[in-house]
């Protein structure tokens, strides 16, 4: 875990601090292990790793966690075999309004300050929390 | 409502889900399985297929508009994502083994403190 100096600095860093392969790895299996184990998208789990573990900036850890989700999601059709599952209508309409809105959202995280960025991530596990809590 | 109305609808809270996703760095399942649940009224399993169905554009499409505008580094991502998508499948078969509700409680307690430290750093910050 980091202290507000080390947070601070990382405020700064544009670019994605480089890490062994293995240290990746070990975030990939074990965002992707609780994922699966928790029902839950494997972004609101990578995305804080990235940052407290991995050593990411706020942004550079959301667009990694992004780009991650495309394989992960891919094994996730695959592997529960949906195809006779989906609503295909609906996954339609959906897939139209969220394309244009990642266009939006990716534009915005491009501009976003990262102390912005980080608060406004927060403040959503917090509530992502609080709602898991009460499903419970 | 008719027909019409829930597509307009479905369109209207993608957009919102896909604006989320993108700026967030998830997929957006964690807001799309809710409401397809609740207020379309789909079933859990339908609603979880049918939302992985959607987030896999979506992730593709925030990450092709990052890379065009030079944030993170997707080669990266995708190797890293692939780890991850084997552990996806090892939690899966995990989580048919274990008590679900005792787990689901200790990760809310977790993800709510990480947000917490995340939000009160950067404020002092």
């Amino acid at each position: 875990m980091l202290g507000s100096a080390e947070v601070a600095n990382q405020a700064l860093t544009l670019r994605p601090t480089r890490r062994a392969g293995t240290e990746l790895l070990g975030i990939g299996v074990s965002g992707g292990l609780l994922s699966g184990l928790l029902g839950v998208g494997g972004g609101v789990i990578m995305v804080p790793l990235l940052v407290l573990w991995g050593g990411y900036g706020q942004r550079d850890a959301h667009a990694t966690s992004l780009g991650a989700i495309i394989p992960i999601s891919v094994a996730g059709i695959v592997t529960y075999g949906i195809a006779g599952k989906v609503d295909w209508t609906a996954a339609a309409a959906l897939a139209v309004g969220a394309v244009a809105g990642a266009l939006i959202g990716a534009g915005m995280l491009a501009r976003m300050n990262e102390r912005t960025l980080r608060i406004v991530f927060g403040c959503f596990l917090v509530a992502v929390s609080i709602a898991m809590g009460l499903r419970a | 409502m008719t027909d019409v109305l829930v597509v307009a609808g479905l369109a209207a809270f993608g957009l919102g889900a896909g604006a989320a996703a993108g700026l967030l760095g998830v997929g957006g399942g964690i807001l799309i399985v809710p409401f397809l649940t609740l207020a379309v009224g789909l079933s859990q399993h339908t609603a979880e297929a049918t939302s992985l169905v959607v987030v896999l554009p979506t992730a593709v499409v925030a990450s092709l508009e990052l890379r065009r505008r030079g944030v993170g580094e997707l080669g990266t991502a995708l190797r890293f994502g692939a780890a991850g998508a084997f552990g996806a499948v090892g939690g899966a078969l995990l989580a048919l083994a274990l008590p679900g509700s005792t787990l689901r409680v200790v990760f809310a307690v977790f993800l709510g403190l990480v947000g917490l430290r995340l939000v009160l750093e950067s404020v002092r910050a």
